[in-house]
């Protein structure tokens, strides 16, 4: 990993490097280092995390998967961030560079022009000086020329000496006069034609100006004028000798006055050495003006001399020659001035190179033997100079350009550079060449130095900015690369979850699917256990072996109907049903049940339901009764003393209607939690308005241990418990309250533990559910209010009674309480005894009954004819002795003045029941009261009071209303205790949820009933006396048994005329039959279960005798063995090979019938033509899911289709190779009644066939 | 009768390892109580209409899966009929094999599917051959006069 990285950095310095800017390589080169270095930790540090985070749930390859796919994003963000930093550091460079070149190459360009400007400058003055030199020095020549000539033909001829002198003497005038008025002039020299010179020297040093002439004794003029112009051309050298060479002429110096040209000193005559340069004849071989450069000796710099030839006007022969000498010096001085301001070197030479002038102080002379002469340029001791001359000679040899004109720069001379310029003089017989040599640090000095700089900070800021942008990549990318990361981590984890979610779905698929195997031995093993538990050979230990073993089995079955559920719900398997139901009576049939199956008497339950509670709702009720019951039971294992209250209210109502409803003390802790939720609340109020739904709010609460704060949410997670502890003294499973909220959570709801005042759990939840369609509630309660009604509640639990006398008190019934015996003979006596002295005008003070009782009594007193109603707990009697008997007799006197509602448990003893009977004490209630309960009692005693009316006019018939109210209230109650049982997973009974397992999960409501309905039967048998209404009803399975409870109740109730007291008696056994028909319904499911085992035991050969079955199943040999499987059994079995058969024989088979061909059928011969013609051609059919031609379900969709017109309904059972649920659903979806699964279970077939057939019986 | 005790014997063993080794289960047993007098030769045929089908059905599925492109559907529904009958008579090994066939099936993995038919045919064959013996001894005892040997 980490070399592939260095293999991408070396890459990208590669790359890097041959940008432009190379000095950026490197440090690119080590930002890219530092990158990589920071790369690779962070890679390290990474994956190990990852391998954490993924090696727990996702298997190996995963995990690989995933760090692969992380470094290969990692990869890519690398090279994303180099290709950015190398087109970042690119961009930079060429920046850098555009600015370097346009600063510098501008500045270069128009600075070289302004220095080739300085340079020619620089150039042309010395020249101009050397040019003015010259002129002036030639304009001397000229003038002095002039004048010559002028003063010889003014003396034209000197024939004496005299004239000659005079000749001289002007002449000297007339030549001081030139030479005064030029300082700049040398000397100048007039050398006649006879030998004779006249000279002015100035000597510039000494600041001394002498008059040399020669002697003149030795001269005439006409000695030398014979000599003509040819012998002086032809003998020039001779001539130059016999001047230098005349040792024998004196010369004489005077000094003069620099001023005047007075003369100042003595002649003296002057060694020949130090005689200056005089022009003579020689100078001017051809006539004309000549120019020179000399030494002189009495200065060091050459000295430029011109001569001119004088020439006699008359006999065109030069009679003298005119020299002018002029020192360089002052050309010297200029330069030196100019390469003072300006640096530098410039010097002048001859075209020999020789050297004129020099800017330098180096002499221009050398000395040698022969006197000093001129150096050449190249041998100059100023070493500039001299490198300059030997490179200009270097260069060009002796090519000069025509012009001589050279301009370089940039030479490079001892380690600088310098420019050399050279200018041509053009003089005739004197050509010079100007050279100028200027260091280029003049010149460019400052500008190479500003652009070096300036290159230097470009290269620093560009660097800076590198840097700075390669960081800023570097964090913008980091958060890129990081958000990548998260995002690859993300998937990965969203991948991982799915996995999770798909493997956790698995898992309740499989418990959903496991449902049917699971069950199904269960309830052989319970039905089986029934029989065996029936069955009189068994030895008391047996006996309780067995019981054993049937408790135990119970409660395996109710875990596992638990765990079923739970997975059921979370594979999303659950289908919540929509039937119209009674949520009161349900809860109410629940309540009752848990009173039953309470054995502690301490804890009462009390059932507080808001009259604003619709009465009918449209839900799942079997799903509802289960969240209460799993609620309650939960309550109820957890509380040890005290009260648990399940209250209930409506969410419609506004809060105004609330606070009146609840004059309890949660009044304050209900308006907290509305202002909880009431978000929630109201969004939900706008939805449920959509589709009619309601929310129902409900509370358990109770008084038990209660549940630490810290568990609140984590008690409604599977297998959990508040206290693990309680496993060991409660046991359980903790499934109970996941799938409350599970459920509750499917309809919509929501559950919570609140927090509450007092010790205890306070659970609170609400539910959507629909009103039902009709949606008027006939509210048409018995307006008690008018009837003067006088309640006392003689009732042990405190709470019960509070809220029932609360809710009396609220539909205007006047109530007392009692909470013990004592206080009840108190009140009686007060009541009673005081009403007696109310009419004896006197009210008895001795009565210790308390201020608040006093005042009720009093109003009691004031009521016009009131009816007092006692509701007696019977655990108000001193059971434990004897002395209940005598209590009852105390109680026996008020008989005539109240009416008496006897509140009996469950396993109140049948010797309290006997006696209460025998004193006609009929209006008996099961505990728990509830409203319910007292509007039935309410309206028996509205009822006996009518009676009493009419029986003092009509006479007596057979029936006891009393009976009949009290059987009614008894057979609700056990009722309920079956129905709700059922999923209540507490009630030990087994037979309907064996029942059920052979059915269908999600119609479980059905299924509930069917059994029961099959119970009534049972019961309808042994009841003789029992009113065939009942048992038509009974027969009416789809009805629901509440609506069959009210029917039957209803039924009797439209016959109150035979009902006279008198006539109670008669009926006893009766009662007593259907007090112990709770009982038997407890234990008539399984019976019925075992009489069905039993039977098939029995005669097992043929237990399906005279059935018809179709059986519609493609594989040959699938039908063979179900064929025969069934013959045996007696079964006629039609087989046919798929859903088309199948549809076409049924309604073939219609149509023969409908054309009375009823004889097709000859084995049918046992039944009756009516029967055939009432009945369906067949029993049953048993149908394969999956055939060619026309599948499972679309056969029966077409059957049931085609049934909808003639109202018949075959049972359909599938047949199946998947016993997933999601088929069973889908079977009993398209309208079939049952499914059995692949391969046939034989018994399981039979009894299902058996099950579906006898209903129809 | 000393034929009949050992052809009885081997009857059992036979069958014993029959089940022993998996080939059948129960839902052989079941087959062989439904089997009376009524129907006495109830078990041959419903297992001789076991082999019709299944030869047939593999038939099918070699035909099916020769194909250049193989009608996973069909495959899939072919299999499913030879599990189903392969499962009522209680050939659980060929069922077994039925299985894994219908997942490659969903996954339309050919290799699995011909490795699977490959494994169905040779388990059918092997159930095939030992319920053959089965039925031979069976006539076998039957011929020799004796009774089968109560299971």
């Amino acid at each position: 990993m980490a070399e592939k990285a260095d293999e991408n950095h070396c890459g990208s310095s590669e790359y890097c490097s041959p940008t432009p800017s190379t000095p950026m390589g490197t440090p690119l080169r080590r930002v890219l280092d530092r990158i990589s270095g920071f790369a690779s930790p962070w890679k390290r540090s990474t994956t190990p995390r990852g391998r954490r985070i993924f090696h727990r749930d996702v298997e190996r390859e995963e995990f690989e998967f995933a760090t692969t796919h992380c470094l290969s994003s990692y990869y890519s963000v690398f090279v994303a961030r180099l290709a950015i930093m190398v087109m970042l550091a690119i961009l930079i460079g060429l920046l850098t560079i555009l600015t370097w070149h346009f600063t510098r190459v501008y500045t270069t360009k128009s600075l070289n022009n302004l220095a080739y400007g300085l340079r020619n400058e620089l150039l042309q003055r010395p020249i101009l000086r050397m040019w003015n030199i010259l002129n002036s020095t030639s304009e001397i020549t000229t003038v002095q020329l002039k004048l010559s000539e002028y003063v010889f033909k003014r003396y034209n001829k000197p024939a004496t000496q005299a004239e000659e002198v005079e000749l001289y003497e002007a002449m000297r005038d007339v030549t001081w006069a030139l030479f005064a008025s030029r300082k700049a002039l040398n000397a100048i020299t007039i050398n006649y034609k006879n030998g004779f010179v006249q000279a002015f020297h100035r000597d510039h040093k000494s600041n001394n100006t002498f008059y040399i002439y020669s002697d003149l004794v030795n001269y005439s003029i006409s000695a030398s004028g014979s000599n003509d112009m040819n012998m002086m051309s032809s003998h020039q050298g001779s001539n130059d000798q016999s001047i230098h060479g005349n040792v024998s002429a004196i010369w004489y110096r005077e000094p003069l006055d620099p001023l005047t040209g007075v003369k100042i000193g003595k002649a003296k005559p002057i060694p020949p050495d130090d005689l200056i340069h005089i022009a003579g004849l020689p100078q001017v071989p051809d006539g004309v003006a000549s120019w020179h450069v000399a030494v002189s000796k009495s200065i060091d710099s050459p000295v430029l001399s011109a001569a001119l030839p004088v020439w006699d006007p008359s006999n065109k022969s030069i009679v003298a020659v005119v020299g002018v000498t002029t020192a360089l010096y002052s050309v010297g001085q200029l330069m030196k001035e100019l390469v003072e301001a300006h640096s530098g070197h410039i010097y002048l030479t001859s075209q020999e190179g020789y050297l004129l002038a020099t800017s330098s102080s180096t002499p221009l002379l050398t000395n040698s033997t022969m006197g000093p002469n001129l150096t050449m340029a190249i041998d100059s001791e100023d070493p500039v100079i001299k490198m300059g001359a030997r490179w200009l000679q270097r260069a060009f040899r002796n090519n000069f350009p025509p012009n001589y004109e050279v301009h370089e720069e940039n030479i490079n001379l001892g380690g600088d550079q310098y420019y050399i310029d050279s200018f041509f003089l053009k003089l005739k017989r004197l050509p010079m060449v100007g050279v100028i040599i200027i260091p280029r640090k003049y010149i460019m000095g400052k500008v190479d130095e500003r652009a070096f700089k300036t290159v230097v900070i470009l290269i620093s800021a560009s660097l800076c900015i590198l840097f700075i942008g390669c960081i800023c990549i570097l964090i913008l990318t980091n958060g890129v690369s990081k958000e990548m990361k998260l995002r690859a981590e993300l998937i990965s984890h969203l991948d991982a979850r799915r996995r999770a979610e798909a493997s956790s779905n698995y898992k309740s698929q499989f418990l959903a699917n496991m449902s049917h195997e699971l069950r199904t031995p269960m309830a052989a093993v319970i039905g089986l256990l029934d029989i065996l538990i029936c069955d009189d050979c068994l030895t008391n230990e047996q006996y309780s072996t067995v019981t054993q073993i049937r408790k135990c089995s119970t409660a395996l079955l109710r875990l596992l109907n638990n765990i079923l559920d739970l997975s059921k719900v979370e594979s999303g398997k659950l289908v919540l049903e929509e039937t119209e139901f009674d949520l009161g009576r349900e809860l109410e049939g629940l309540v009752d049940m848990f009173s039953v199956q309470r054995i502690n008497h301490n804890v009462e339950t009390v059932l507080d339901i808001s009259d604003d509670m619709p009465k009918l709702v449209r839900g799942d009720s079997a799903r509802v009764v289960q969240i209460f019951a799993n609620l309650i039971s939960n309550s109820i294992k957890f509380t040890t003393s005290g009260h648990i209250i399940i209250r209930g209210w409506c969410e419609i109502s506004n809060s105004s209607v609330d606070a009146e409803k609840f004059p309890f003390d949660q009044k304050k802790s209900r308006c907290a939690h509305k202002m909880k939720w009431k978000q929630q609340g109201n969004h939900m109020k706008k939805a449920c308005k959509k589709d009619n739904r309601m929310i129902l709010w409900f509370e358990v609460d109770d008084t038990g241990c209660g549940i630490d704060p810290s568990k609140w949410e984590s008690v409604f997670e599977s297998f959990e418990q508040a206290d693990p502890s309680t496993t060991r003294t409660h046991g359980g499973t903790g499934l109970g309250l996941c799938i409350v909220r599970t459920l509750v959570n499917k309809m919509g709801g929501e559950i919570k533990v609140v927090k509450k005042d007092g010790p205890g759990t306070l659970m609170r939840l609400y539910l959507l559910l629909r009103a039902p369609v009709d949606g008027i509630e006939q509210n048409c309660q018995v307006d008690f209010a008018k009837h003067n009604f006088v309640v006392l509640l003689a009732l042990h639990g405190r709470v019960g009674r509070l809220i029932m006398s609360q809710w009396l008190h609220k539909i205007g019934v006047f109530t007392l309480e009692a909470s013990e015996w004592n206080e009840l003979t108190q009140i009686l006596q007060e009541l009673f005894c005081a009403r007696k002295s109310v009419h004896d005008n006197g009210f008895d003070a001795q009565c210790s009954v308390s201020e608040h009782l006093k005042a009720k009594l009093l109003k009691i007193k004031d009521m016009a004819n009131p009816v007092f109603i006692i509701v007696f707990d019977i655990g108000l009697l001193n059971l434990s002795t004897d002395i209940w008997k005598e209590q009852l007799n105390f109680l026996n006197n008020y008989f005539g003045k109240a009416k008496f509602a006897w509140m009996v448990y469950h396993d109140t003893s049948n010797a309290i029941k006997m006696e209460l009977r025998r004193k006609a004490n009929v209006l008996m209630v099961n505990k728990p009261l509830y409203k319910a309960k007292m509007i039935h009692i309410l309206e028996a005693v509205i009822k006996e009071t009518n009676l009493e009316q009419q029986k003092k006019s009509s006479n007596a018939l057979r029936i006891t209303k009393e009976g009949d109210q009290h059987e009614c209230l008894e057979i609700d109650a056990t009722h309920f205790d079956t129905a709700s049982s059922d999923d209540s997973d507490l009630f030990e009974m087994g037979g309907p949820n064996s029942v059920k397992g052979f059915h269908t999960g999600e119609k479980q409501r059905e299924g509930i009933t069917k059994p029961c309905s099959l119970g009534y039967k049972t019961i309808n048998n042994c009841l003789e006396e029992f009113t065939p209404v009942y048992s038509k009803e009974n027969d009416s399975t789809k009805r629901d048994p509440c609506q069959i409870r009210l029917n039957s109740h209803d039924a009797k109730d439209e016959e109150p005329k035979c009902c006279t007291k008198e006539a109670s008696f008669s009926i006893e056994p009766q009662c007593e039959n259907a007090e112990c028909e709770g009982r038997n319904l407890v234990s008539s499911c399984p019976t019925q279960q075992g009489n069905l085992y039993s039977s098939k035991a029995v005669n097992e050969q043929k237990s399906l005798e005279g059935l018809r079955i179709m059986l519609a199943e493609d594989n040959p040999v699938l039908q063979r063995v179900a064929t025969i499987m069934l013959e045996k059994m007696g079964a006629v079995v039609i087989a046919v090979g798929d859903g088309l058969q199948a549809v076409d024989s049924l309604n073939c088979m219609i149509n023969a019938e409908d054309c009375g061909r009823e004889s097709l059928f000859e084995e049918r011969k046992t039944r009756s033509q009516t029967e055939i013609k009432d009945s369906p051609p067949y029993d049953l059919i048993l149908m394969d899911c999956q055939m060619p031609k026309m599948d499972g379900y679309e056969a029966t969709k077409i059957i049931r289709k085609s049934e909808v017109g003639n109202g018949l309904h075959i049972p359909i059972v599938a047949l199946t190779a998947h016993a997933m649920s999601s088929d069973e659903a889908k079977c009993l979806e398209v309208g079939m009644d049952a499914y059995l699964t692949k391969p046939i279970d034989y018994k399981m077939m039979v009894s299902t066939i058996l099950s579906l057939t006898k209903r129809m019986a | 009768m000393d034929v009949v005790v050992q052809l009885q014997r081997q009857l059992t063993d036979h069958t014993a390892s029959l089940f022993h080794e998996g080939f059948l289960n129960e839902q052989f047993n079941q087959l062989q109580q439904l089997q009376d007098e009524s129907n006495p030769d109830f078990v041959v045929e419903v297992v001789s209409l076991f082999f019709e089908d299944s030869e047939r059905l593999l038939n099918e599925l070699a035909k099916a899966l020769e194909q250049q492109a193989v009608d996973y559907k069909k495959v899939d529904a072919h299999v499913h009929q030879l599990k189903g009958s392969s499962s009522s008579i209680g050939a659980q090994r060929v069922q077994a094999v039925c299985i894994p066939f219908r997942n490659f099936c969903e996954e339309q993995n050919i290799e699995g599917c011909l490795k699977c038919l490959q494994q169905v045919k040779h388990e059918y064959s092997l159930v095939k051959n030992k319920l053959e013996t089965l039925f031979k001894l069976e006539q076998q005892l039957i011929a020799a006069g004796g009774s089968f040997p109560t299971l």
